[in-house]
């Protein structure tokens, strides 16, 4: 795997701020720190993914949090309503409702035209408005939810031995490593993944080297869905509770951290390395705020400043590119 | 693309459409809610609420008119509303007699919202950052700031000269009200018959022609995304004047809301398309249906569940409304064709 000049910068922020806080803080320096960012990180990173593949293929997903936590909700709901209990069956049923509401994604921006943005966001409210008017919007707590819901969300690997006690690595992190090699081998190593780069990069293109641009947006947004499922239900067992009204508005964040990670909006260019070092730094951020002293408040002005700079230098790269290829837009 | 003939085709059709779907509201609404839609104390509290978000939904439209986006607004109007509220609580120049601080706070939003406005444009030229991802990091980094600044908590608490703004009224017409109309009024004489207007217009339905044309792309986006700018800015100022508080992700639904009122004013997201008149009309209508929200107690679930599938289908009969005319007038004329046929026979 090649690594490419914004991951040597993103790799260099992430050690350099660690050393910066591990100075501040001793109590950073501990594999608790790790395995906290890695499990709380868990649901986003797969999710990252997902939005990785949409943003290949030129577009933009901001639905994919109301997808996981329509999924998620639903699932958890038919599993109390008929007294079932094993979490397998919840990411079966999680999985298959969001890629239903992935391909209405998908079947919406092939038929309308329009950017993808203005599109996902009515179905964002859409969906999150259909699942709270009709299918529930009462919370459920840790007594309603089935046992194994707390078993598997609290399950570990193994366990080390630290001075404040055992501390383990989530099983989540199986997932998540499943979901990162997936997705590499589709974007690298499939004809689909193929022909969402190119439909990304041009889409006349694609289509006269033979792609059908539907078939890739069915194949981008149910993906997208597929690991919503997944990523909700991962999301409710570690939280043990499900809320009608959490994950929705968290999106942003993960755009963002896919953006840092070197994503292009317009299409065409990003790579499953850049999305994980970018979410992970966001994680960083927020994990370790208080460890130097400050609130919790800090954080949209940490990742709004790196989001900002990031974002300006990738895009003056292309710009001072497209004028020496006399491409003006 | 459609040729230019269509594209004016489809603009009037799609105007004349509101018009008919404005005029059938206000009557269904009516016969609905009677008195408590028509009552002169709700038609007076919907003008006190209409300026905050109709300011917002001004701004998308500019930024929706030359083909990009600002979802920054909102971030911009809270952040110039959370600094003029540090001035005007006395937290910064304290010392400052009370009505010169007044007027200093509303100057600061007003430049505050600018300066903003002009990061974002500086952003999308200089560095050729798309306009959707541009603004999208800036609304993280202005909300930043206002979290940073606040805590996330509300600044409560101005001068009394200050709120008297908000609320004070002209025949019972709030000020904010007028103000907000006369922008309007402005912005509607600006986009027709100036030449910046004119630009505005080319540059949204072909950026690379209006370039070759000789007109200065870079400094046209940045007047405009300033602009888009300033009407936050007084969003913001309408918004802690009328609830007296300022504080980090007020009005947050504003956004969708603002691009369903873009979206069914006939300002195509593509750019090159709409008429402020449009747009007034349809934060009317928005205004009313909220209205009625309320009159009907909905949850904030149904109100997203309404929103989130007006902008959905409201694009479907956009893009399906001039081949649905088409079909209407084939169908009518073949009938017209038949009669006639069997006249002869």
């Amino acid at each position: 795997m090649r690594i490419n000049k914004i991951e040597v910068v993103l790799i260099s922020i992430i050690v350099a701020y660690s050393l910066f806080v591990g100075t501040m803080n001793r109590a950073f320096f501990n594999i608790d720190s790790l395995f906290d960012i890695i499990r709380s990180s868990a649901s986003v990173m797969i999710l990252a993914m997902g939005l990785l593949v949409i943003m290949l293929s030129g577009g933009i997903d901001i639905s994919f949090m109301a997808v996981a936590l329509f999924s998620s909700y639903t699932a958890s709901k038919i599993l109390i309503d008929n007294g079932l209990t094993s979490v397998a069956l919840a990411f079966m049923i999680a999985i298959g409702i969001g890629i239903m509401l992935g391909l209405v994604n998908a079947l919406l921006i092939s038929w309308l035209k329009l950017p993808p943005f203005i599109i996902t966001l009515g179905t964002q409210n859409l969906f999150h408005g259909v699942m709270a008017t009709f299918i529930g919007a009462k919370t459920f707590g840790a007594g309603r939810l089935p046992p194994s819901y707390a078993q598997f969300g609290s399950s570990t690997l193994f366990k080390i031995q630290t001075e404040s006690g055992a501390v383990g690595l989530t099983t989540h992190v199986l997932f998540v490593v499943a979901v990162i090699a997936l997705t590499w081998f589709i974007i690298r190593k499939t004809l689909i993944g193929r022909g969402i780069v190119a439909m990304g990069n041009s889409e006349d293109a694609a289509i006269r080297a033979g792609f059908n641009p539907l078939k890739l947006r069915l194949f981008a947004y149910g993906y997208m869905g597929f690991l919503a499922g997944i990523a909700g239900i991962i999301y409710v067992c570690q939280v043990n509770a499900v809320y009608p009204d959490k994950l929705v508005g968290e999106e942003l964040m993960v755009i963002a951290g896919a953006v840092i990670g070197g994503v292009s909006v317009s299409g065409g260019k990003g790579k499953v390395l850049g999305v994980v070092l970018g979410i992970f730094i966001i994680y960083l951020l927020n994990s370790t705020l208080i460890f130097i002293g400050l609130t919790s408040s800090w954080n949209s002005l940490f990742v709004g400043s790196i989001l900002t700079v990031s974002i300006a230098l990738t895009s003056y790269q292309e710009k001072k590119k497209n004028q020496l290829d006399f491409i003006f837009n | 693309m459609l040729g230019n003939r269509n594209k004016h085709e489809l603009r009037d059709t799609s105007l004349n459409a509101l018009y008919i779907v404005t005029l059938f509201v206000l009557i269904l609404f009516f016969f609905v809610f009677g008195s408590s839609m028509y009552s002169g104390r709700n038609i007076q509290s919907m003008a006190y609420q209409i300026p905050e978000f109709g300011f917002v939904a001004l701004g998308m439209m500019f930024s929706f008119m030359i083909g990009g986006i600002d979802l920054s607004i909102i971030a911009n109007a809270n952040l110039s509303g959370i600094l003029a509220a540090n001035i005007l609580m006395g937290t910064w120049l304290g010392g400052v007699p009370e009505p010169t601080r007044i007027v200093l706070a509303i100057l600061m939003a007003l430049t505050s919202s600018l300066v903003f406005g002009a990061f974002n444009g500086l952003l999308i030229t200089k560095f050729g950052v798309p306009s959707l991802i541009a603004t999208l990091g800036t609304m993280t980094l202005y909300s930043g700031i206002g979290m940073a600044l606040t805590g996330g908590k509300s600044l409560v608490g101005f001068p009394k000269r200050f709120t008297a703004m908000g609320i004070s009224e002209v025949f019972g017409i709030p000020v904010i009200f007028i103000i907000f109309t006369a922008v309007a009024v402005i912005l509607g004489f600006l986009v027709k018959y100036t030449v910046a207007g004119r630009r505005i217009y080319l540059m949204g339905t072909n950026p690379v022609a209006a370039r070759f044309s000789g007109i200065d792309n870079d400094t046209l986006l940045i007047f405009i995304f300033m602009l888009t700018g300033l009407l936050g800015g007084l969003s913001g100022l309408t918004i802690i004047s009328r609830v007296n508080s300022a504080k980090v992700g007020y009005g947050d639904a504003y956004l969708l809301q603002a691009l369903v009122v873009c979206v069914i004013g006939g300002i195509h997201p593509e750019g090159g398309r709409g008429r402020i008149i449009g747009v007034m009309i349809t934060i009317a209508l928005l205004q009313m249906m909220s209205s009625a929200f309320t009159i009907l107690q909905l949850s904030p679930f149904a109100k997203k569940l309404i929103w989130g599938s007006m902008l959905i289908v409201v694009m479907g009969l956009t893009k399906e409304g001039p081949r649905i005319v088409a079909f209407v007038k084939k169908v009518t004329s073949s009938i017209r064709v038949s009669r006639l046929k069997e006249g002869r026979v």
